[in-house]
C-alpha cells in the first residue's frame, strides 16, 4: 500500500495551483523563480556584488596584497596557483591581477547601477511632469531631448572626461544627465495615455495634489517597462564606462577598473596575454548578464513581449 | 515631400541653437581654461603673456559676443588653428575624412550582407536550433566592448594567424588608397566596424519580419496562391528592410563618432584618432572643430533618416 500512497502524492503534486488571487508582483516573481537562465544571470552579478564589497576583506585577508602593491621582479607573471595573489597573474608593473579586478568590480558595478539609478531619476522626473503638465514644459523637455539627442554622446563624454578628474562617483553623475532621454521619451509617451484614464480623473475630483497624482497614480503604472530598461541600462554604463577608461578617460589609476586595465593592452599582445583575457570577459559576462536579467524581467512582468529582445527597446 | 523636407529642415533650427549652446557652454564657460589648456604649467609666462594669448583668442569678450564669434566661427567651419600643428584645424579634419570612409563603409556593408542573412535565418527557423544560435551569438556579441573584441582580433588573427597586421593603414613607405597593402591593413578595422552590423541587424531584422508575416497582406498574398518565394522576396522582405534602411542615416555618425575606439586599436589615422590625440595634446581648435562638425552631422543625419523614413514608407504621412 505504501507504494500506492507515494505515487498519489507524486500524481497530487504538480497538480497543486498556485493560489488564484495571486497579485501582480508575485506572479512575475513565480515566472522570475521558474526561468534558469534569468536566475543564473542574478546569481552572477549577486556573487559580483558581493565579491566587489568584500574586496578590501579578501585582498587583506586571503591575497596579502593591495591593489596598488608592487613588485617589479613579478611583472608579467603567467597565472599560477603557487600564490593566492598570483592566481590570475600580474601586470606589468607586478601588482596582483586578481586583486585589481575586485576593486575594478567595484568601480563597474557601482558606476553601473548608480549611474542607473542617476538616469531614471532624471528621465522619470522629467518625462512624467512633461507628460502630465504638457504645454511649455513639455515643448522644453522634447526640445533638450532632441538636441541631446543630436550631440555625440561618446565625444561630449571624452571631452568631459579630458576637462574634469573623473571618478567613481562624477563619471556616473554626467552619464545619467546625457543617458535619459530613452527613458524620459518612454515615461512622456505612457504618462500622456495614463493621464486620460478615469482613476486619474477621480484622484482629482477628491482633490489630490498633482504631485500626488503623478507618483503615486501614475508612475506605478510605468514601473514594469522601466524596470526592464533599467537593468539593460547598466549593462550600456558599464559598457561606456569601459570604453572610456580603456581610453584613459574615465577612471583615473592608480584606481583600477576594468576598462582601465586595458588601456595598456598593446604593451600586453607578447608578453601577457592574460592581462587581456581577464578583464575583457569579466566586463562582456557582467554586461551579458544585465542583458539576459532584462530580457528575464521583461518576460516575467509582460509575458506577452515573450521573444522579444529587451535589449533592442533601450534606444 | 518639399513641404515635409522644409517643415523637417525648420524644426532643426532650434535643436542647431541648443548645440551651439551646449558646446559653448562645455568649452568655453567650463573650470578648463584654454589658455591653461594651450600652455603648460612650468611655461615661464608673465600673466601679461597670458592676457595677451586670451586677447588674441578672443577670450577678453563678453560671453554673448563669444557666442556670436563661436557661431559664425562654426557656420564658416573656421576655427582657427591647431595649437599643435599649427595648421587649420578644418583643413586637417577633411584630410582625414577619406581615411575613416574607407573601413567604415566596408564595415558597414559586410555587416549588412552577413546580418540581414542571419536575421532571416533566425526568423524563418523560429524556435529552432539555428535561432538560437543564432539569437545567443548576437547578445553575446552586444555585450562584448567593442575594444575587447579589437584586443581579441589583434591577439588571435593579427599575431596568431597572421591575417593582418596589428595597427597602422600602409607599410612603411607605401602609401596608396586602393592596392593589396591597404587591404591588407583593412581588415581588422572592418572586422570591428562589421561586428556592430552582426550584432544588431539579426535581432531587428528577426523582430520585424515576425511582425511582417504575422500581418494581414502576408496571409492574403499567401492565400491568392502565390508562391512562397514571391510571397518573401515582393511582400516580407521589402517591408522588413524598412528600419534596415532608415538606420543607414547612421552612417554620418560612425564616421565622426564611433570610430575613436577602432582607430584607437588598430592605430588608424582616422579622424576619431585625430580627436583622440587632439584630446590628450590638449589641442583645443581640433577637439571644438571635431565636436561641432561631429553634432551638424549627426543631426543631418536624423534629417535624412526622417525624409528616407518618409520615402520608403507610403504609410509615413507628411505631417
Amino acid at each position: 500500500m505504501a507504494a500506492t500512497a507515494v505515487a498519489t502524492e507524486v500524481a497530487i503534486r504538480p497538480t497543486q495551483v498556485r493560489r488564484a488571487s495571486a497579485g501582480f508582483w508575485s506572479d512575475a516573481w513565480w515566472r522570475l523563480r521558474h526561468d534558469p537562465t534569468t536566475m543564473v544571470a542574478i546569481a552572477v552579478i549577486v556573487a559580483l556584488v558581493v565579491l566587489a564589497i568584500s574586496a578590501d576583506a579578501l585582498a587583506d585577508n586571503v591575497f596579502n596584497w593591495s591593489f596598488s602593491k608592487q613588485n617589479l621582479e613579478q611583472a608579467y607573471r603567467k597565472p599560477t596557483f603557487d600564490d593566492p595573489a598570483f592566481w590570475m597573474g600580474a601586470d606589468n608593473l607586478g601588482r596582483s591581477q586578481i586583486v585589481r579586478l575586485l576593486y575594478g568590480a567595484r568601480v563597474s558595478l557601482f558606476v553601473g547601477f548608480f549611474g542607473m539609478l542617476v538616469t531614471m531619476t532624471i528621465g522619470v522626473t522629467m518625462g512624467l511632469t512633461a507628460g502630465y503638465f504638457r504645454g511649455r514644459w513639455d515643448d522644453f523637455v522634447v526640445w533638450l531631448v532632441s538636441t541631446i539627442n543630436s550631440i555625440p554622446t561618446f565625444f561630449l563624454l571624452l571631452i568631459i572626461g579630458f576637462m574634469f578628474r573623473l571618478n567613481a562617483v562624477v563619471l556616473p553623475l554626467f552619464l545619467g544627465a546625457l543617458g535619459w532621454l530613452g527613458i524620459c521619451n518612454l515615461t512622456r509617451g505612457q504618462t500622456f495615455a495614463l493621464r486620460e484614464r478615469d482613476y486619474v480623473t477621480a484622484a482629482r475630483t477628491v482633490g489630490a495634489s498633482n504631485v500626488r497624482i503623478m507618483f503615486r497614480h501614475i508612475f506605478p503604472n510605468v514601473i514594469p517597462l522601466i524596470i526592464v530598461i533599467a537593468m539593460i541600462d547598466v549593462g550600456g554604463l558599464i559598457l561606456t564606462e569601459s570604453a572610456l577608461s580603456f581610453l584613459g578617460f574615465g577612471i583615473q589609476p592608480p584606481q583600477p577598473s576594468w576598462g582601465n586595465m586595458l588601456s595598456d593592452a598593446p604593451q600586453f599582445y607578447f608578453r601577457g596575454a592574460h592581462l587581456i583575457y581577464f578583464p575583457g570577459v569579466l566586463i562582456s559576462v557582467t554586461v551579458l548578464c544585465t542583458y539576459l536579467i532584462g530580457d528575464g524581467l521583461r518576460d516575467a512582468l509582460d509575458p506577452r513581449l515573450r521573444g522579444s529582445f529587451a535589449a533592442d527597446r533601450k534606444g | 515631400m518639399g513641404r515635409f523636407i522644409a517643415r523637417r529642415l525648420l524644426q532643426a533650427i532650434p535643436t542647431l541653437f541648443g548645440i551651439m549652446l551646449i558646446s559653448f557652454i562645455l568649452l568655453r564657460v567650463s573650470p578648463a581654461d584654454p589658455v591653461k589648456l594651450m600652455v603648460p604649467s612650468d611655461a615661464e609666462l608673465t600673466e601679461q603673456d597670458r592676457e595677451n594669448l586670451r586677447e588674441a583668442l578672443g577670450l577678453n569678450k563678453p560671453l554673448p559676443v563669444q557666442f556670436l564669434d563661436f557661431v559664425t566661427q562654426s557656420a564658416t567651419l573656421d576655427f582657427g588653428k591647431s595649437f599643435y600643428y599649427h595648421r587649420p584645424a578644418r583643413d586637417m579634419i577633411f584630410e582625414r575624412v577619406p581615411n575613416s570612409i574607407q573601413p567604415v563603409l566596408l564595415g558597414l556593408l559586410v555587416g549588412v550582407l552577413v546580418g540581414i542573412p542571419l536575421g532571416f535565418i533566425s526568423a524563418l527557423n523560429r524556435g529552432r536550433r539555428s535561432d538560437h544560435a543564432i539569437r545567443v551569438s548576437s547578445t553575446l556579441l552586444n555585450a562584448t566592448p567593442d575594444f575587447f573584441l579589437g584586443l581579441l582580433f589583434v591577439l588571435f588573427l593579427a599575431i596568431q594567424l597572421k591575417w593582418f597586421p596589428i595597427g597602422s593603414m600602409n607599410v612603411v613607405g607605401e602609401d596608396c588608397v586602393l592596392c593589396w597593402d591597404r587591404v591588407w591593413h583593412l581588415v581588422g578595422p572592418v572586422l570591428l566596424y562589421a561586428n556592430g552590423g552582426i550584432a544588431f541587424y539579426p535581432r531587428l531584422i528577426r523582430t520585424e519580419v515576425l511582425e511582417v508575416l504575422s500581418q494581414d497582406f502576408v496571409r492574403t498574398a499567401r492565400s491568392k496562391g502565390l508562391r512562397e518565394r514571391v510571397v518573401m522576396s515582393g511582400h516580407v522582405l521589402r517591408n522588413a528592410l524598412i528600419p534596415v534602411v532608415t538606420n543607414f542615416g547612421g552612417i554620418l555618425t560612425i564616421i565622426f563618432a564611433g570610430n575613436v575606439i577602432v582607430e584607437r586599436v588598430f592605430n588608424w589615422p582616422g579622424l576619431g584618432r585625430l580627436f583622440f590625440d587632439a584630446l590628450t595634446q590638449k589641442d583645443y581648435p581640433i577637439i571644438q572643430a571635431s565636436l561641432v562638425m561631429g553634432a551638424g552631422l549627426l543631426l543631418i543625419s536624423y534629417i535624412m533618416r526622417d525624409i528616407t523614413y518618409a520615402l520608403v514608407d507610403p504609410r509615413i504621412k507628411v505631417r
